[in-house]
């Protein structure tokens, strides 16, 4: 379709907005440039999968972000980079642009202070700055200043050959590449209608399962950290050290990076994949389960996170929350139950829990650890004959495709013109950062480590 | 109610003994490029799958700048003839020792815009395999107590002041070791205007450790180089 026969984005607004108010969530606003128009994709998960709406930008357009606090960034970034105008968007401050220290500070009340938390902080952390109004131990207010870790990847793409192009994803969350790559190679194959051989499928969902192990297990090890519990941490790194050791051996690389390629992978990794996880998957799962056992009968641990940062499920799914952090308040979204499953779709219930906190998040990851040595194994158990890599060509068209990663759904759009025209890509960590503010009120000072980490985002997916 | 120090000691040690004793990584590691001896168009397969121009054409060998190489591995599966890729992770390379440090030294990380994963790979020199506190690596929470400065990723626009006035914030002597193929050199962004460029584009590099991301032991090597306790890769840098 082309831009000129495309809707104008006012009217595609105003249809997002009845679908999510028919029960679909708004998962994505982005811009994009098609010939000299530029366009706004909106793109809502409903029952039946993604939909997407494209609408021309010939005027101001409605901002959503009123009436649903999910549209907020979204709309802010395309508007700081596509110069889309929304029309009353509650959100004047720049997302994107980080803007000098001085013009932060602005607590009227000499009892408030303001501290620019970041972006370096304490620890080994990645960049990320928090403007924190405190009167004491109390939260007033939190407002997250972000980007400053912002690469330009998604330009990244344009120009890069397809079979290449995989690596360029893996540069957006290294922590979480195998996601990446397979998440952008499955927008890809959807553009290209490319079938892809069942062995390459079975190996991207192990890898992305070991991926789900390994981040969750830092995820914990941190909170263990938090609550001073360093055995507990130290133990917990241990065994996710076992995962990274267990990839390099199995892929050449502790982070599974280099292996999925648009079409498949890019080299037989299964065979050695099957084999390392014969000698050793048995003995890797009894540890992790005996770590996973021996954290979660820590009372002054489970203490700690009780209670804290609490999220209302009514909020999460204003902010179209996803990932453990939406499970944790008993949110569905679990992408692998709907079209973002790798090789099969997920049997059975999600893992959900009620309560919205610390712990909720954390018994959400336990579950999902469990679930994702059974998919590994299922996974292995699969149809191990034939080819890893289908030949892909190029042809022109756009697809989007999700994947459930560590973080929860990650989404990647792709457009080919001619070769790779235009890569977007919207992160779990993009989805849920807003909601690390409203997780805050009633917590003190001192919980935020604990809140940060039971979020377990990514920075580097979030600025790209 | 769990007890942890049995649990501990149920697992016995893990520790390796590395750098005193030499460590490994497994046969298929894909650590460091080298160039085989080859003709020029069979080197071109390999060379042009290069995202970061880490390889260049040249006689007898190819040219490899191992600061730039994100270890993808593209280069020996086309051109299995003229780039051999090895499970070699002792791949620092020394500029300068700039401080003649003692036994114990303290670290401050600073992430100038990383994929994420070189965070967790410095993290996990921490955990029980590897206990860098043995060899008296600390972390500290300051500027003004750290010895050695580690900065991780391609220094973005917005992260060059904040890495300058760490830098500067810091003691002398001080050290500053660039952590993965990005910090070394920009690596796939090394050409890219969007980003400032590799961290000797902004502070004083001593120590460069390639990789995406560098490994656990990788770190620990770049770190002995840095303290004089171990051999740095390639010689001497310009």
């Amino acid at each position: 379709m082309s831009a000129a026969e495309m809707r104008g984005a006012r009217e595609v607004a105003q249809r997002v907005l009845s679908r999510v108010r028919d029960g679909a969530r708004l998962a994505w606003i982005f811009g994009d440039r098609v010939g000299d128009r530029t366009v706004l994709r909106y793109v809502v998960s409903g029952e039946g999968g993604l939909e997407e709406y494209p609408g021309s930008v010939l005027g101001p357009v409605p901002s959503l972000a009123a009436e649903l606090p999910a549209a907020l960034w979204h709309e802010c970034e395309a508007r700081d980079r596509f110069g889309v105008i929304f029309e009353d968007l509650p959100e004047s401050r720049p997302l994107v642009d980080v803007r000098p220290a001085e013009e932060l500070r602005r607590a009227d009340s000499p009892e408030v202070s303001t501290i620019l938390y970041g972006p370096i902080r304490s620890g080994i952390v990645e960049s990320a700055r928090w403007i924190v109004e405190t009167a004491g131990e109390d939260f007033i207010s939190v407002y997250p200043s972000m980007f400053f870790k912002r690469r330009e990847l998604e330009r990244r793409f344009t120009g890069v050959p397809l079979d290449l192009a995989a690596h360029v994803a893996e540069h957006a969350s290294g922590a979480t590449a195998s996601s990446h790559a397979a998440a952008f190679s499955k927008a890809a194959e959807a553009a290209l209608r490319l079938e892809v051989p069942e062995r390459a499928r079975a190996t991207r969902a192990v890898l992305v399962e070991f991926e789900r192990i390994h981040q969750h297990l830092d995820s914990l090890a941190k909170l263990a950290d938090d609550g001073s519990l360093s055995v507990g941490s130290s133990q917990t790194f241990a065994a996710k050290e076992r995962i990274h050791r267990l990839l390099a051996q199995a892929t050449g690389n502790r982070f599974a990076r280099g292996v999925i390629t648009v079409g498949g992978t890019r080299f037989d990794a299964m065979s050695h994949l099957a084999d390392v996880c014969d000698a050793q998957l048995d003995r890797l799962e009894a540890e992790v389960l005996a770590v996973l056992e021996a954290l979660f009968s820590t009372q002054s641990l489970l203490d700690r996170l009780i209670g804290t940062g609490k999220l209302a499920r009514e909020v999460v799914i204003a902010y179209g929350a996803v990932g453990p952090v939406a499970r944790g308040s008993g949110v569905s979204c679990d992408a692998r139950l709907r079209d973002g499953y790798l090789y099969t779709p997920m049997a059975g219930e999600e893992s959900l829990e009620s309560q919205g906190d610390a712990v909720s998040r954390a018994l959400v990851r336990r579950a999902e650890i469990v679930r994702s040595f059974r998919s590994i194994r299922n996974a292995l158990d699969g149809a191990f004959a034939g080819e890893f890599l289908a030949p892909a060509r190029i042809e022109d068209g756009f697809g989007i495709a999700r994947v459930e990663s560590p973080q929860g759904e990650l989404l990647y759009f792709v457009r080919f013109d001619g070769g790779i025209a235009r890569v977007a890509l919207r992160s779990a960590s993009y989805a849920n950062w807003p909601l690390f503010v409203p997780s805050l009120p009633g917590n003190i000072f001192t919980d935020f480590s604990f809140i940060e980490h039971s979020f377990g985002l990514s920075q580097a997916e979030v600025d790209r | 109610m769990s007890n942890w120090i049995l649990y501990g000691l149920r697992r016995g040690i893990l520790t390796t003994r590395y750098p005193q004793r030499s460590g490994t990584m497994p046969a298929g590691y894909r650590g460091a490029v080298t160039a085989l001896n080859a003709p020029l168009e069979e080197q071109r397969a390999g060379i042009t799958a290069c995202l970061s121009g880490a390889l260049q054409e040249g006689s007898p060998a190819a040219r490899v700048d191992a600061l730039r190489c994100y270890q993808c591995g593209e280069c020996a599966r086309r051109a299995p003839t003229a780039f051999a890729i090895s499970s070699a992770f002792e791949v620092a390379r020394l500029r300068r020792r700039a401080a003649p440090f003692g036994r114990s030294v303290h670290v401050r990380h600073v992430d100038a815009g990383s994929d994420g994963s070189e965070e967790q790979e410095l993290q996990a020199i921490f955990n029980p395999f590897y206990d860098a506190n043995r060899l008296g690596i600390f972390l500290t929470a300051t500027p003004r107590h750290a010895d050695v400065l580690i900065v991780t990723g391609v220094v973005t626009h917005p992260m060059v002041d904040p890495l300058r006035r760490a830098y500067d914030a810091m003691p002398h002597p001080k050290s500053v070791i660039a952590l993965g193929t990005s910090a070394c050199s920009g690596g796939i962004f090394a050409d890219s205007p969007d980003v400032v460029g590799p961290v000797d584009a902004i502070v004083p590099v001593d120590v460069y450790i390639p990789g995406t991301p560098p490994t656990p032991l990788s770190i620990l090597h770049g770190l002995a180089v840095a303290l004089g306790r171990a051999v740095p890769a390639g010689g001497a840098m310009p």
